[in-house]
């Protein structure tokens, strides 16, 4: 099947092919579409969507699980291609689809972008409060998108002590001096929040708030060197080296924290389990899910 | 009196928030410019990141994920750097990818080239950047097969083949280890179930110290080999490939920052406890 | 002004002006938030297509004559009829593809990633030649114990009522109180990481940008 399949896909010989072949394919894939869209009602519509998430899911399981051998591709017995590696009928299609499947996500790229300048360009065209700050964005794509673009395709530099081409140094302006900064500042901002945060909320009103900020303590001392500093008289073996705080800060982490993140793990991988085979089978409901057709 | 002295302790409870701002930003300013070092001794976790990356054979690459951008930079910027001194110190040689964020790719092959100018290791011989992969566990399924194509074009936008140390690379058996350093949960279940977990490739990770705490079970499990908890990791793999950086100073200045957090939530604390014991006598 | 300095500077003022919100909400931090989300948007745009594309589809399509590959972008595309009303199925057609493909992947990544986690769970619960009492009781006693607490704390399908419910009940407390330990460690963890960026920043600041003009800042650096 595969090898059929290989020759059907074999390249263009010519330039000439190779437009014939482009212009043959979007033509008959919106055909197909377009057909598709005038002859399926909403329920062929839904069971089509139904078909294609089963499929998806089905392929990559089944992979997986199917039995894999060395010499014969499980379960039709054709000769493995690479015997060196374990394979059955299906995983031939894992790397082409690993890859196919990456390269038509990347073209989402333009949604959001698409969505942001949909809003930032009615800000501009309405001159709504604060439409200046639109128009920055709008400048701010472009030139990072033209830069970012011209440093590109710029030839790499023999040495590093040879001057940059402009267009790279303001690449790296924009870079370096705008969106890196710009990113850690804001993110940064939380240590004052979370300090805040911390002396405002963090009260002990319950045992378990008692239970929490006792452990917060251990870990916040335990973990930075002056709690090594603090505790340094003790010896650093036998018994009482279990009181120095940084090796109590390290048992909360490992012997305290990892038995109940672990639990925790238990629930999450049940839970994404029960999710995943609700949504391959189509039976999950919701804003997308409900409204398939 | 009663009045005053619960006024007293409300106010304990009510200091403004730009005194709270100011004085977290005079204790870090004021060790920053006037450090008291302390001892950073590693612990077993960074030991076992600094094992993994020796035990790894020189027939194979080491596999560097730098899944971070500046959101987190202070904490995975060193992380990042100190990994590349061990890699560099222990003859290995690597390779920089990127699954998310793409700044992370540029701002970890920024490290690298300053890094490997300091051992005169060449790019392409010594060490490569595959670049940023769009597709999470697409990329991975289908770089275990075949790396060369996944891959595509390096970093400044060459085919991978054409780099000297990607010569014989073919599939996952060629890497050695995979380290995941990042500021993003679930990365490491993709590493962990579509190649680790699989084709038995040792993975170790660095993750800002916001995410460790959850990722503890797959160190006590021996899925991971070691892990860097945010600067305090990155600081103390600093400490074990002899290079005291940036993340030496945060952990010395964070001794100070956590010292002032601890004692503004004990000062909270006993204003709400005052001020309850006040109001219940005074009922 | 070479290019360095102009970048000390420009990183220096945007920190600033990013920090001037902590005042107030302000027109300056705004116009920066605003010039970060946009630069974001170019540079994720230029990656995409210069380490993505252009390697993985556009050069084997157009250079190596692989025409397949013109599949991609039709599939692809599929997904901005979102903004379509007409044509909505369309865009939920290829996302019913990734929709089934990501559960798929969670049904190979399952036990790779949650077997060994059950098989960790089995520890020595009695002294040997390895291993002593003080460490089985610590450790092993310790994490089997809030590991079936913390479970028992999410099962629901029991009420806590009747002999076994009860004690389940009286497990599942305990649980909790486990669980907020674990929280108070990532707590103490957040905080950490938390101040490790704006240390980063402040470092920045006073080592890199003051430093550029006032050498005794930049001795003060690592």
């Amino acid at each position: 099947m595969w090898a059929s399949l290989q020759s059907a896909l074999q390249p263009a010989p010519t330039a000439a092919a190779l437009v014939r072949n482009l212009i043959l394919s979007v033509a008959g894939s919106v055909l197909l579409l377009a057909v598709l869209h005038r002859f399926l009602g909403p329920r062929g519509r839904r069971w089509l969507i139904a078909f294609v998430t089963f499929i998806g899911g089905l392929y990559l399981g089944l992979e997986y699980f199917l039995p894999v051998r060395k010499q014969i591709l499980w379960p039709t017995g054709i000769p493995n291609p690479n015997p060196e590696r374990a394979a059955n009928l299906l995983t031939p299609g894992i790397e082409p689809v690993g890859i196919m499947l990456s390269v038509i996500g990347a073209f989402t790229v333009g949604l959001g972008v698409y969505s942001l300048c949909q809003v930032h360009g009615r800000n501009v065209a309405q001159r709504r409060a604060g439409w200046h700050n639109s128009l920055a964005f709008f400048l701010a794509m472009l030139a990072m998108l033209i830069f970012g673009l011209w440093a590109h395709y710029l030839p790499k530099l023999d040495t590093p002590s040879e001057t940059k081409p402009w267009a790279e140094s303001v690449y790296e302006l924009l870079f370096n001096g705008l969106f890196m900064p710009l990113q850690a500042a804001t993110f940064s901002l939380l240590a004052f929040y979370i300090a805040s945060a911390a002396y405002r909320a963090f009260r002990i009103r319950t045992a378990e708030a008692a239970l929490m900020m006792a452990a917060a303590f251990i870990v916040m001392i335990g973990q930075v060197p002056i709690g090594a500093w603090l505790t340094s008289a003790l010896p650093t073996t036998g018994t009482v080296a279990f009181f120095r705080l940084e090796a109590l800060g390290e048992w909360v982490m490992s012997w305290l924290n990892t038995p109940a993140q672990r639990g925790i793990v238990f629930g999450i991988a049940i839970g994404a389990l029960a999710m995943s085979l609700r949504i391959w089978l189509s039976l999950e409901r919701g804003t997308f899910f409900s409204e398939q057709g | 009196m009663t009045e005053r002295a619960t006024g007293f302790w409300e106010r304990f409870q009510q200091i403004p928030r730009y005194y709270i701002y100011l004085l977290l930003a005079a204790v870090v300013i004021w060790q920053i410019l006037f450090p008291m070092p302390l001892p950073i001794a590693p612990s077993r976790a960074t030991q076992g990141v600094y094992d993994a990356i020796a035990a790894v054979p020189d027939d194979k690459l080491i596999l560097i994920s730098t899944d971070w951008d500046a959101s987190t930079q202070a904490e995975t910027g060193p992380q990042t750097e100190a990994l590349i001194h061990a890699c560099l110190q222990n003859h290995k040689r690597f390779a920089i990818m990127n699954l998310q964020p793409p700044m992370g790719v540029k701002l970890a092959n920024d490290i690298a080239e300053r890094v490997a100018a300091e051992y005169g290791a060449e790019y392409g011989v010594d060490w490569c950047n595959w670049g940023y992969k769009y597709g999470f566990d697409n990329v991975l399924i289908a770089m275990a097969k075949n790396i060369p194509k996944t891959i595509g074009d390096d970093f400044y936008g060459d085919p991978v083949t054409d780099l000297p140390m990607m010569k014989g690379v073919q599939d996952i058996s060629s890497i050695g280890l995979v380290i995941e350093i990042t500021g993003l949960a679930a990365i490491t279940e993709y590493w962990i179930g579509l190649i680790q977990g699989v084709y038995g490739t040792p993975f170790a990770s660095a993750y800002t110290a916001v995410m460790a705490p959850g990722y503890y079970p797959f160190l006590d499990s021996d899925q991971m080999k070691g892990m860097l908890v945010g600067a305090k990791g990155a600081a103390e793999m600093e400490v074990l490939v002899h290079r005291p950086a940036r993340a030496t100073v945060i952990m010395n200045v964070q001794s100070w920052a956590h010292v002032l957090i601890i004692v503004l939530i004990i000062v909270g604390n006993l204003g709400y406890l005052f001020a309850r014991t006040r109001g219940r006598q005074r009922a | 002004m070479n290019p360095e300095t102009a970048i000390l500077w420009a990183a220096a003022v945007a920190t600033l002006g990013v920090y001037t919100i902590l005042y107030r909400e302000n027109p300056i931090s705004r116009l920066f938030e605003h010039i970060f989300v946009g630069l974001s948007a170019g540079y994720l745009i230029v990656f995409i297509w210069a380490q993505n594309l252009e390697g993985k589809w556009w050069n084997p399509m157009i250079h190596e004559r692989k025409w397949y590959w013109v599949f991609a972008p039709i599939i692809g595309l599929l997904f901005y009829f979102i903004y379509s009303r007409r044509f909505l199925w369309l865009a939920r057609l290829v996302m019913g593809l990734f929709f089934g493909t990501a559960a798929g992947y969670f049904f190979r990544e399952f036990f790779p990633i949650y077997s060994p986690q059950v098989y960790a769970c089995f520890k020595p619960l009695r002294a040997d030649a390895t291993i002593g009492w003080a460490d089985v009781i610590l450790h092993n006693w310790l994490f089997a114990i809030i590991l079936l607490t913390v479970m028992s704390y999410f099962f629901f399908s029991i009420p806590h009522e009747g002999r076994f419910g009860r004690t389940l009940g009286r497990s599942a407390l305990l649980g909790r109180w486990f669980l907020m330990i674990a929280f108070g460690a990532m707590f103490g963890n957040t905080v950490m990481a938390r101040i490790s960026l704006f240390i980063g920043r402040v470092q920045f600041l006073l080592n890199e940008w003051l430093g550029s003009f006032l050498p005794w800042f930049a001795q003060r650096g690592p």
